[in-house]
C-alpha cells in the first residue's frame, strides 16, 4: 500500500439550507486513480472546488502529504501540487494556445524560454502542438478542454483532478484522453476523474467513489461499485425511469 | 525528476524529441527590440525636424509625456484588465515630490525621481489593496472616488501643495536642474521618458508577471487554479505602474514649473485622459497607448481652440464621441486595426 497523499475527513459545504457536500471522508495514495461518480447535482464538483479551494469547507478537513490544507487558497494548493481542469472550460481568451499551457507551466519554470517549452510539452500530449500559435478563444470545446488539461499538467502536478474532461469530446479525442490518463498513471501520477461514461470509469480506476445527494454512498473496486444496489438506484436506475 | 518529466517517458513518449520547440514559439524581449529601437529613433526625428517649430513642438512634448502615462497606466490597466481612473493621483504625488524637494532642499529632480517612484508605488499599493477586491466598473468608480480624496487633500495640505493658487518653483536653467533654455530640450526628455515606460511595458508583457497579469485579467479563476497569487499579481502590476506614472509627474513639474490640484488631479484631463488615449490607441498593445496619445493630445488641442469658446464643453462632447465610435468599431482600438489592414493587405499579396 503505498503513502497517503490526499486526506478527506468530514468535509461538508452547505450553501444556506442545502446541504451540497455532506460528511465525505476518503483517503488517497500516491499513484492512485479514483473516479468520482454520481448523478447531475450530487455534489461532485463542489467537492473538487472543496479539494483545490475555490470554495471553503463549512466543516471537515483536507490534508495533502500529511498537511492539513483545509484553510489554504487555490494558489496555494497549485504550489503545494494540486492542478485541476474546471468542468466549464476556463480558456484564457486573449492569449495562445501555448501561452495558455504557460500559464500554468510558469509556476515552477519562470523563464519564459523554460515555460514556453514545458507548455509545447504539454500540449503534444494532449494533440494541440499544431495549434500552438492559434488564439485560444478560436477552439472548439473539445480543443478547450484538452487544452485545460494542457494547462493543468505544465503545473506538473502531484495530484491532477480531472472534471468531466471527456464530456462534448469526439471518440478520437476521448481516446486520446483516456490513453492519456492511463499513461500518466502508469507513469506514478495520483489522479481523480469526476467521469459519466461509465466504460471510461471501468477503463480507469480500480476505485470508484459515488456521490448522491451530496452524501458518499459506496467506495470501492470498480466492478463491485457499479452493481451494488444502492448505485444502480441512486445512478444507474433514475436514467432508466 | 519531475511528474512530467516521468510521464513523458511513458506510452506518449514523443514529446522528448520536441527538446526546446516551444521557446521558438513565443515572442521575446530580444524580438520586441528592434522595433523599440525604430519608434524611438523616429520621434526623435521628429524632435530634432520640429526644434524650431515651438507650437508642434510643444505637442508633440505634450503627446510625448501622455504617451509616456498611458503606455503606464496600461500596464496595469491593459494587461492587468484593472481600469483605473485615478493615476492622476500617482501623476500628482510624482509632481509634488519633484516640486517640494526641489524647492525646499535644493534636490536635483533627477535624484527626486527615486523617492518619487517609491512614494507613487507605496501609495498605490496600500490604496490598492482594499479596492482591488472590487471587480470592473465597481473597481473604476472607487479610484474615481479616490481622485476626490486626493483634490480635498491636496487643497487642504497647502505646505505641500501650495492649495489652490499652486506650487511654484524658481526658474534656475540647467541640466541638473532638469530646466532648459531650450524647448527642445524638454521635447527630448519626454521621448526619455517614453522610452523608459516602453521598454518597461516590453519586458513585463515578455515576462512572466505580464502573462500573469493578462491570465488575472482574462480569467481569475483559472489563474488562481494555476497557482497564480491574484492579488499579489495586481499589487505589482499597479506598484510598478504607478512608479512609471510619478516618474511622468516629476518630469511634468519641472516642465511647467507652477502647478495646482484642480489641474494636476482634473478627472477629465487627466485621470481619465490616461485611460482614454490607450483605448483609442489600442488598449494592453504595446504600442497602442503611444499611438492614442500622437492622435488625441493634438485632437484635443485643435479642438479646445476652435471649439472651447464657441462651445464651451464642445471638446469634450467630440472626444466622447470619438470613444463611443471607437468602442464600437474598433475595439482594439488604432493599433488593433491597423494590424487588420495590414493582415488583409498581406493576404492579398
Amino acid at each position: 500500500m503505498s503513502a497517503i497523499q490526499l486526506g478527506v475527513e468530514g468535509v461538508t459545504k452547505r450553501f444556506g439550507g442545502l446541504t451540497a457536500v455532506n460528511d465525505v471522508s476518503f483517503a488517497l495514495g500516491q499513484g492512485d486513480i479514483l473516479s468520482l461518480i454520481g448523478p447531475n447535482g450530487a455534489g461532485k464538483t463542489t467537492l473538487f472546488n472543496l479539494l483545490t479551494g475555490q470554495l471553503a469547507a463549512t466543516a471537515g478537513k483536507v490534508f495533502f502529504d500529511g498537511a492539513d490544507i483545509t484553510h489554504y487558497r487555490p494558489n496555494q494548493r497549485a504550489r503545494l501540487g494540486l492542478g485541476r481542469t474546471f468542468q466549464i472550460s476556463q480558456t484564457l481568451t486573449s492569449l495562445s494556445v501555448l501561452e495558455n499551457a504557460m500559464i500554468g507551466a510558469f509556476l515552477h519554470h519562470p523563464r519564459i524560454a523554460d515555460a514556453a517549452d514545458k507548455a509545447y510539452a504539454a500540449l503534444e500530449r494532449v494533440g494541440l502542438a499544431s495549434r500552438a500559435k492559434e488564439e485560444a478563444g478560436h477552439l472548439t470545446l473539445g480543443e478547450r478542454r484538452r487544452l485545460e488539461v494542457a494547462r493543468a499538467l505544465g503545473l506538473e502536478p502531484r495530484l491532477l483532478l480531472l472534471d468531466e474532461v471527456m464530456a462534448g469530446l469526439n471518440q478520437t479525442e476521448v481516446a486520446r484522453i483516456v490513453d492519456l490518463v492511463l499513461a500518466l498513471n502508469a507513469s506514478g501520477q495520483t489522479i481523480i476523474v469526476i467521469e459519466h461514461n461509465l466504460k471510461v470509469v471501468r477503463t480507469f480506476s480500480k476505485r470508484v467513489l459515488v456521490l448522491d445527494r451530496g452524501k458518499m454512498i459506496a467506495d470501492g473496486g470498480a466492478d463491485s461499485v457499479l452493481q451494488d444496489p444502492v448505485v444502480v438506484e441512486a445512478y444507474v436506475g433514475k436514467k432508466k425511469q | 525528476m519531475s511528474n512530467l518529466d516521468l510521464a513523458q517517458s511513458g506510452a506518449l513518449g514523443d514529446s522528448r524529441l520536441a527538446g526546446r520547440r516551444g521557446a521558438a514559439e513565443v515572442w521575446t524581449v530580444a524580438n520586441e527590440l528592434p522595433t523599440f529601437f525604430a519608434v524611438v529613433a523616429a520621434i526623435g526625428l521628429a524632435v530634432y525636424l520640429l526644434s524650431n517649430q515651438f507650437f508642434y513642438l510643444n505637442l508633440l512634448t505634450m503627446a510625448l509625456l501622455f504617451g509616456g502615462l498611458a503606455v503606464s497606466w496600461n500596464i496595469i490597466g491593459g494587461f492587468g484588465g484593472q481600469f483605473s481612473i485615478a493615476h492622476s493621483v500617482f501623476f500628482a504625488i510624482g509632481a509634488y515630490t519633484a516640486g517640494n524637494l526641489y524647492k525646499h532642499f535644493g534636490v536635483s529632480p533627477w535624484i527626486a525621481i527615486l523617492p518619487a517612484m517609491l512614494l507613487s508605488a507605496a501609495v498605490a499599493a496600500i490604496v490598492s489593496w482594499p479596492v482591488f477586491r472590487l471587480r470592473g466598473p465597481f473597481f473604476a468608480i472607487a479610484t474615481m472616488a479616490l481622485t476626490e480624496v486626493a483634490i480635498a487633500f491636496a487643497m487642504h495640505w497647502k505646505a505641500v501643495t501650495g492649495g489652490a493658487s499652486g506650487l511654484t518653483i524658481p526658474y534656475r536653467a540647467g541640466l541638473e536642474n532638469m530646466i532648459f533654455q531650450q524647448r527642445w530640450a524638454y521635447a527630448a526628455l519626454f521621448l526619455g521618458y517614453l522610452a523608459v515606460t516602453l521598454l518597461t511595458s516590453i519586458v513585463i508583457l515578455r515576462s512572466r508577471l505580464g502573462y500573469y497579469l493578462q491570465a488575472v485579467r482574462d480569467n481569475d479563476k483559472a489563474a488562481e487554479a494555476s497557482g497564480i497569487p491574484i492579488m499579489w499579481t495586481k499589487l505589482k502590476g499597479m506598484a510598478i505602474s504607478a512608479a512609471l506614472t510619478g516618474i511622468g509627474g516629476v518630469f511634468f513639474m519641472m516642465y511647467v514649473r507652477i502647478v495646482e490640484p484642480a489641474g494636476l488631479l482634473s478627472l477629465f484631463d487627466v485621470g481619465v485622459k490616461i485611460p482614454l488615449i490607450a483605448l483609442i490607441g489600442g488598449i494592453s498593445t504595446i504600442y497602442g497607448p503611444l499611438l492614442g496619445a500622437l492622435i488625441l493630445v493634438p485632437l484635443d488641442h485643435w479642438l479646445r481652440a476652435f471649439m472651447g469658446s464657441a462651445v464651451p464643453g464642445g471638446n469634450l462632447i467630440v472626444l466622447g464621441l470619438i470613444l463611443v465610435l471607437g468602442s464600437l468599431f474598433m475595439k482594439k482600438g488604432v493599433a488593433g486595426a491597423l494590424r487588420q489592414v495590414y493582415r488583409a493587405w498581406s493576404r492579398q499579396q
